[in-house]
């Protein structure tokens, strides 16, 4: 028990900026841009794969900000991601407007959505606000399956695509660009002030409030910004791929999402994006090369949540803490 | 916060006057109206409603006994209907070679009862695989770790299921081979009786379980007081597997009785999950007996809206609703104990 309270303790410091730390982050990153340059990667599926990763790791970190700081789970991330995507789209195909600016266009309506659900839901305890959330998301599913002057429904939009070129080279540079800015702007607000509100709220409801934090206001500005960040990674889904259908908003997207920031650990913003890209190519390797097993990679998902959730809640994050924290140790 | 106690203490005109009462009588004003144009809306009601009833009523008793909200209990009608359909088609095959009148018309009811036993094994199962092991770890942010595991839950069952039983729609046409019975002016399937009865004599016998035996007030008690429960000697590792087992029965017995509307199907068991979480969020979450209420509120609501806005939107407007009721009554229509995080 005391060990799990230091543990709990220790994952929700934000990473503190170490320059020992740094040239691995920069190392990642060159990883990450050199990799599509790389024999297996240079592939054109392959850099689906890879572009594939990015956007689910994109979205991780912007789902674990409510997540791993506030403790409140958006159910519904995927429909505010859905939401950013049609807007753009929407906005792109009816009104002629470059899908560059519908992206943010998008990002704004899906924080205006999550601001009002947010503004509703979460004055109440996080389960309640964990299922509003999910009701405005089936809500939201249900309306784009059924306004179907609108959004034709089923059958889908056919959204401009962001670049005229069908390499995809390009389109990894822009969700790599796009995940590194979700990050370095969330890991701003949490080394911020209000971060620290986040995370006092996140730990202790009673005490922050005892400090005088006012938890639904600081809750409300946390869940409007992932929502803004949702949709915005939407508008690049659409414009990508080409084709959306109210499919982008199913729950069963959102679990996705929810796994792997959980997998990666709770409340470090970077667990889930590391995480996503081995574990991306490892489900759509089973999906391409088990084809006869349909599925699979999905009960394989479902089984690590449970036994990460269960046995080492601390996630991929805590491994690597725990590894650095030995490291440093043999250092000395 | 109106507690029961100060509830009482209200007058009866101002009691009546409440956001809750408002709702019911509201409810029942437009079945009663409407099923005088329109009577089948009323039987549609009333049909769905009685399992959308019996769904919430163990999502409910879930979350007011464990303090878990169970992402999963969809699965458990999933399993439901997946028995049903492997007991009954044999027999039915059987019998169109050789019919025995006696055997028809309990072969159905048999389905319907192993999908019962069958769905209670599985949620023991679950119970004691998952839940026992992390409740021995650890119980800090218990309700949010249980939401996020029954999600990884229904991720596999329904994803195992596929890989097992595969995607193809397994249903059947009827359960019973006779003729539709005319009721209002209705023709009415038999089934439909037959599994509104099921869903009454459930709802009652579920109903005298939790007040009048011994162990439905083992399990009372825990909802109301874990620890003091366990200082009179309660075993809450026993309370424990019969909450989940009995939860996860009365969802697999609605799914076997509605296979013939919801052929079974690896994801069949959606639907059913989001309406018995409608139903318990507009109850208030673990209050099982609103939450039977709240059933035959939402089918009426689905149904009514199916029939004069269209097919599809039976998710959007119920959902809608609640939200708008949510705004007056976050504690849910009948008032249980959904704390803001105001007052912990």
């Amino acid at each position: 028990m005391n060990r799990n309270e230091l543990v709990g303790v220790e994952a929700a410091r934000p990473a503190r900026f170490r320059w020992g730390e740094w040239p691995v982050r920069v190392g990642l990153l060159a990883l990450l841009v050199a990799l599509p340059f790389i024999p297996p990667f240079n592939r054109e599926d392959m850099l689906r794969w890879l572009i594939g990763a990015a956007l689910i790791a994109a979205q991780a970190i912007a789902f674990d900000f409510t997540a791993g700081y506030i403790n409140v789970v958006n159910f519904g991330f995927a429909a505010f991601v859905g939401l950013g995507g049609y807007t753009s789209t929407l906005l792109a195909v009816r009104l002629g407007l470059s899908p560059w600016l519908g992206m943010f266009a998008g990002a704004a309506v899906a924080a205006l959505v999550g601001f009002f659900t947010g503004a509703l839901t979460l004055r109440l305890r996080g389960i309640f606000a964990a299922v509003m959330a999910w009701f405005v998301g089936l809500a939201l599913l249900g309306l784009t399956r059924n306004l179907t002057d609108l959004t034709r429904g089923a059958l889908g939009l056919n959204a401009p695509t962001l670049l005229a070129t069908a390499d995809n080279r390009p389109y990894y540079f822009i969700i790599v660009a796009m995940m590194v800015l979700t990050y370095l702007a969330l890991w701003r607000v949490i080394r911020s002030h209000i971060g620290l509100a986040f995370r006092a709220i996140g730990q202790n409801l009673d005490a922050a409030r005892a400090s005088g934090v006012d938890p639904t206001r600081y809750r409300v500005i946390n869940f409007t910004l992932s929502c803004a960040f949702a949709g915005w990674l939407g508008g690049f889904y659409a414009h990508y791929y080409g084709i959306l259908t109210p499919d982008v908003m199913a729950t069963s997207h959102t679990v996705e999402v929810l796994a792997v920031a959980y997998i990666g650990g709770r409340g470090s913003l970077w667990g889930g994006a590391l995480v996503a890209f081995p574990f991306i190519f490892f489900v759509e390797w089973m999906r391409t090369n088990l084809v006869e097993l349909p599925g699979l990679h999905l009960v394989i998902y479902g089984l690590l949540l449970i036994l990460v959730m269960v046995y080492y809640p601390g996630g991929l994050a805590e491994l690597i803490r725990w590894a650095g924290r030995r490291l440093r140790r043999l250092e000395r | 916060m109106t507690t029961a106690k100060n509830l009482r203490s209200v007058p009866l005109a101002r009691r009546l006057l409440s956001a809750t009462w408002i709702t019911v009588g509201l409810a029942v004003v437009v079945t009663l109206l409407v099923s005088l144009r329109y009577p089948i809306i009323l039987v549609n009601s009333l049909v769905t409603g009685g399992m959308w009833a019996l769904m919430a009523a163990g999502l409910a008793l879930v979350f007011g006994v464990m303090n878990i909200p169970n992402f999963a209990h969809g699965e458990f009608f999933m399993v439901g209907t997946l028995v049903a359909y492997y007991v009954f088609t044999p027999i039915h095959k059987m019998l169109l070679k050789n019919p025995s009148p006696l055997l028809s018309v309990v072969a159905p009811f048999a389905g319907i009862l192993l999908a019962g036993v069958v769905g209670a094994v599985v949620g023991l199962t679950i119970e004691f695989l998952l839940f026992r092991q992390l409740r021995r770890r650890s119980k800090e942010q218990w309700v949010m770790n249980t939401f996020l595991l029954t999600a990884g839950l229904s991720v596999i069952l329904i994803n195992g299921t596929q890989l097992i039983w595969g995607t193809e729609f397994k249903g059947i046409p009827r359960y019973w081979e006779v003729r539709p019975l005319v009721l209002l002016g209705v023709s009415l399937s038999v089934d439909r009786v037959v599994v509104f009865g099921i869903a009454l004599v459930t709802i009652l016998a579920f109903w005298l379980f939790m007040r009048r035996s011994s162990l439905g007030r083992a399990m009372r008690a825990v909802a109301q007081d874990e620890v003091g429960a366990q200082l009179m000697g309660i075993d809450l590792n026993l309370v424990h597997m019969l909450t989940l087992g009995l939860s996860s029965a009365l969802a697999a017995l609605s799914g076997a009785s509605l296979l013939f509307m919801f052929p079974s199907y690896p994801t069949v068991g959606l639907k059913p999950l989001y309406v018995a979480w409608y139903v318990v969020i507009l109850a208030g979450l673990g209050n099982v007996e609103g939450a039977i209420a709240g059933g035959f509120i939402v089918a009426l609501l689905q149904t009514l809206t199916s029939y004069f806005i269209g097919v599809g939107w039976e998710d959007v407007v119920p959902t809608a609703l609640i939200i708008l009721i949510l705004l007056f009554k976050p504690s849910g229509l009948f008032g249980s104990e959904v704390k803001g995080i105001w007052e912990q």
